[in-house]
C-alpha cells in the first residue's frame, strides 16, 4: 500500500483538450461541418475528430492517468511515457486533419496525410493502452469501476484499429478487399467502439467511484453494478466484433448493431438506478458544483438514451443521428467530463501546492481555490445551450444551431477561465495563499513532491 | 507448540542495493495472527528487532553462511495479541502501542479528514500511534505520510463503517525510500 502520488502530465492533456474543445465550438458556431454539411463530409469529420480525439479522448487520458493508480492502488506504470504520447497524439490529430481537408480537395492531395495519421495516432495511443495496461495488471485484482475501464481500453483499441485501417484505405495504402469492405459500412461500428465503448463505458466506471468519492457515498459493489459491467460489455462486443465479422461475412449489420442496442440499453437504465442510489446515499447532504453539474451530465446521458429509443421507434434514427450523436457528445460526456474538470483540477492544484505542509503552516481548503457561484452560470450557459443546440438540430434549424454553439463557446471560456484561476490560486485569499514550503504550480503539468 | 512461519528472502532486493523496510513491514502485516516471519538478510538487521519487539515480536537470528543472516521473527504471547487486534483480520494493530491519539473522519468532506490527519501527526511525538477512521482507503495521504517519516497500516473496518489506519510517528525512516524505490521499480 503506497498511495497514489501526482501525474505529472494530466495537466497538459487537460490543457491541449480543452484548447480542441473551444475549437471544435468555434467551428460549429461558424457553420463549419455538421450540420451545414452532410454528416460524412470530410469537414464533418474534422469537426467530429477534433472533438472525439483532441478534447475527449485527450480528457480520458489525463484523467485515467491520475484516475487508474486510484481504482486499483498501485502506481502509474510510467510517469514519463504520458508525454511523447501526447506528442503523438496531437501530431496525429493534426495530421488527419490535413487528411481529411484533402479528400474534401481543400489542399493539395500529394503526400497524402491520413496514413501519417494513422501511424502517429496509432503510436500515441499504443503508449496510453501500454502505460494503462501495465498498471491495471500490477492490480492483483480490480474492483468494479476497474473493470469497466478494462473493457472501455479494448474498445479504444479497436476503435483505432478501424481509424487506421479507414486511413490506409482513404490513403489509398492498400485496396484489399475486406478493408474495403470495412471502410465501406464500418463507420457505426467505429463510432459505437469510440463514443458507447472507450469513452461512454470508461466514464460511467470511473463515475462510479468519483461520485462516491465527491458526495461521501459507500462506494457500490451490488448486483446492479455488475450487470451494468456484464450487459454493457455483452453490447459492446456484439456491437464491435459482432460487426466487424458481420461485414467481413458481408451479413446484415444493422441487426447486429439493434441487438446491441437492446442490451446496451438495459445497462444504461441499470446504471442510471446505480447513479441514482448514489446520490440518494451520500452523506454530504450539499454537494459542490461538480456533482450539481454532474448530474445534469447524467440527465443528457438519460435523455440521450430516450431520444435514441424513440428514433429508432418511429424509424427516424438514420436522419437524426446526428442530434444523438451530438447530445452524446456535448451533453453527456462533455458535461461530465467539464464539470469533474472543475473539481479535479482544483484538488490535484490544491494537493501539489499544499500537500507538502498540511498540518505544518495554514493552508486554504481546497473549495478555497474555487469560486462556485461565478463558474455555476458558465456551467449553466453551456448546458442550456447543448439542450438547446440538440432541439435545434432536431426542428432542423442551422442557423438557430450555429447561435447555441457560439453560447456552448461562451460557457466554456467561461469555464476554462476558473480553471486557470483555480491553477493560479488566483481565487485564494492572500495570507495563507503560498506558505513557506508550498510551491506555486505551472500552469500546464505537475511537479511530484517524491523524491 | 510449533508456530507456522512466512518466508521473506530480502538478499535479492538488498544485493540490488534496494531497501527492503516497506517490503518487510509489509510482510509483517500479511502475517495470520500467531504467524511468525522467517527472515533471510545480507546482514544482521538489527535495528529491525526493535521495530518488530516493539509489536510484540521476539527474534532468533543465526548466522547462515556467506555473510547471510536468517532471523526468526515469533509472535510473544501470540494469542492475545491476536484477540486484542482491534479492527480487521490480517490487521495487526495490537503490536503498536496503544494509540495516543484517535480521530473519527468519516463524516469529514474530502480533503479535510487528510488535512486532520496530518495536523495531528505534527503535534504527536516520536513513536506514538494515532488511529483515524475515514471513510475510505486515504490513498493521497500515503505518499505524504511516507515522505514525512511516519509508518502506516490500516484495513478496512470489518463491518463496513469505513477504513482504520493507524499512523506510527516516524516509525518508519526509511520507508521514504523504500516507497520511491519500489514506485520507481514498478
Amino acid at each position: 500500500m503506497i498511495g497514489v502520488s501526482l501525474s505529472r502530465w494530466t495537466m497538459s492533456y487537460f490543457a491541449a483538450a480543452l484548447g480542441a474543445l473551444l475549437l471544435a465550438e468555434l467551428m460549429m458556431a461558424t457553420g463549419y461541418g455538421f450540420p451545414g454539411a452532410d454528416l460524412r463530409a470530410p469537414e464533418t469529420l474534422v469537426l467530429v475528430h477534433v472533438v472525439a480525439i483532441g478534447w475527449l479522448s485527450l480528457l480520458m487520458c489525463g484523467a485515467l492517468f491520475q484516475f487508474l493508480p486510484v481504482l486499483v492502488n498501485r502506481p502509474l506504470a510510467s510517469n514519463n511515457l504520458p508525454l511523447p504520447a501526447l506528442i503523438c497524439l496531437l501530431a496525429g490529430l493534426a495530421a488527419l486533419l490535413v487528411g481529411f481537408m484533402q479528400l474534401g480537395g481543400n489542399l493539395g492531395s500529394s503526400p497524402t496525410a491520413l496514413p501519417i495519421a494513422g501511424l502517429l495516432l496509432g503510436t500515441g495511443f499504443c503508449l496510453v493502452l501500454w502505460n494503462l495496461a501495465r498498471t491495471l495488471l500490477s492490480a492483483p485484482e480490480h474492483p468494479l469501476p476497474a473493470r469497466f475501464v478494462v473493457v472501455g481500453l479494448w474498445c479504444l483499441g479497436a476503435t483505432v484499429t478501424l481509424g487506421i485501417v479507414f486511413t490506409l484505405v482513404f490513403g489509398g495504402a492498400t485496396s484489399w478487399a475486406p478493408l474495403l469492405a470495412l471502410t465501406g459500412v464500418g463507420l457505426p461500428v467505429h463510432v459505437t467502439a469510440g463514443l458507447g465503448g472507450w469513452l461512454t463505458f470508461t466514464a460511467m466506471g470511473v463515475s462510479y467511484r468519483l461520485l462516491a468519492m465527491f458526495m461521501l457515498s459507500p462506494d457500490l459493489e451490488r448486483a446492479t453494478g455488475k450487470a451494468t459491467l456484464y450487459l454493457g460489455t455483452v453490447a459492446l462486443v456484439v456491437a464491435v466484433a459482432g460487426g466487424v465479422l458481420v461485414i467481413l461475412a458481408a451479413g446484415n449489420l444493422e441487426l447486429v448493431l439493434l441487438a446491441a442496442l437492446g442490451s446496451g440499453v438495459v445497462a444504461l437504465l441499470l446504471y442510471g438506478a446505480d447513479v441514482v442510489q448514489l446520490y440518494r446515499a451520500r452523506k454530504r447532504r450539499i454537494i459542490e458544483l461538480n456533482s450539481r453539474m454532474a448530474a445534469l451530465a447524467l440527465a443528457s446521458l438519460g435523455a440521450s438514451v430516450a431520444l435514441l429509443v424513440a428514433l429508432a421507434i418511429i424509424g427516424r434514427l438514420t436522419d437524426e443521428i446526428g442530434a444523438v450523436v451530438f447530445l452524446v457528445a456535448f451533453g453527456w460526456l462533455s458535461g461530465l467530463g467539464l464539470s469533474q474538470l472543475y473539481k479535479i483540477v482544483a484538488f490535484l492544484t490544491w494537493l501539489e501546492c499544499y500537500g507538502p505542509v498540511l498540518g505544518k503552516a495554514p493552508t486554504p481548503r481546497v473549495q478555497d481555490l474555487v469560486v462556485e457561484r461565478r463558474a455555476a452560470k458558465w456551467f449553466l450557459l453551456y448546458f442550456a445551450a447543448v439542450w438547446a443546440g440538440t432541439a435545434a438540430l432536431l426542428a432542423g434549424h442551422p442557423s438557430l444551431f450555429k447561435a447555441a454553439a457560439a453560447v456552448m463557446l461562451v460557457g466554456t471560456l467561461g469555464v476554462a477561465s476558473q480553471l486557470v484561476r483555480t491553477r493560479r490560486l488566483a481565487d485564494v485569499k492572500a495570507p495563507s495563499a503560498l506558505p513557506q514550503g508550498a510551491q506555486r504550480p505551472r500552469l500546464l503539468y505537475s511537479l511530484s513532491h517524491q523524491s | 507448540m510449533t508456530i507456522e512461519m512466512a518466508d521473506l528472502d530480502v538478499r535479492p532486493t538488498l544485493r540490488n542495493g534496494g531497501e527492503p523496510f516497506q517490503e518487510i513491514m509489509e510482510a509483517v502485516g500479511a502475517l495470520a495472527p500467531g504467524q511468525g516471519l522467517r527472515l533471510l538478510a545480507t546482514f544482521k538487521p538489527v535495528p529491525l528487532f526493535s521495530v518488530l519487539g516493539a509489536r510484540g515480536f521476539e527474534h532468533e537470528e543465526r548466522e547462515i553462511g556467506g555473510g547471510d543472516w536468517e532471523v526468526l521473527f515469533r509472535p510473544a504471547g501470540k494469542n492475545s495479541d491476536a484477540q486484542s487486534a482491534p479492527s480487521a483480520p490480517g490487521n495487526h494493530a495490537g503490536e503498536w502501542p496503544a494509540p495516543a491519539r484517535q480521530l473519527d473522519n468519516r463524516d469529514l468532506d474530502p480533503p479535510e479528514p487528510m488535512v486532520r490527519i496530518l495536523a495531528a501527526t505534527e503535534e504527536m511525538n516520536h513513536g506514538e500511534v494515532l488511529s483515524a477512521l475515514v471513510c475510505r482507503e486515504p490513498l493521497f495521504l500515503l505518499p505524504e505520510l511516507a515522505k514525512r517519516g511516519h509508518a502506516w497500516r490500516g484495513a478496512f473496518e470489518p463491518d463496513g463503517q469505513g477504513y482504520k489506519i493507524l499512523i506510527r510517528i516516524g516509525g518508519a525512516d526509511q520507508a521514504l525510500e523504500a516507497a520511491s524505490g519500489a514506485a520507481n521499480a514498478q
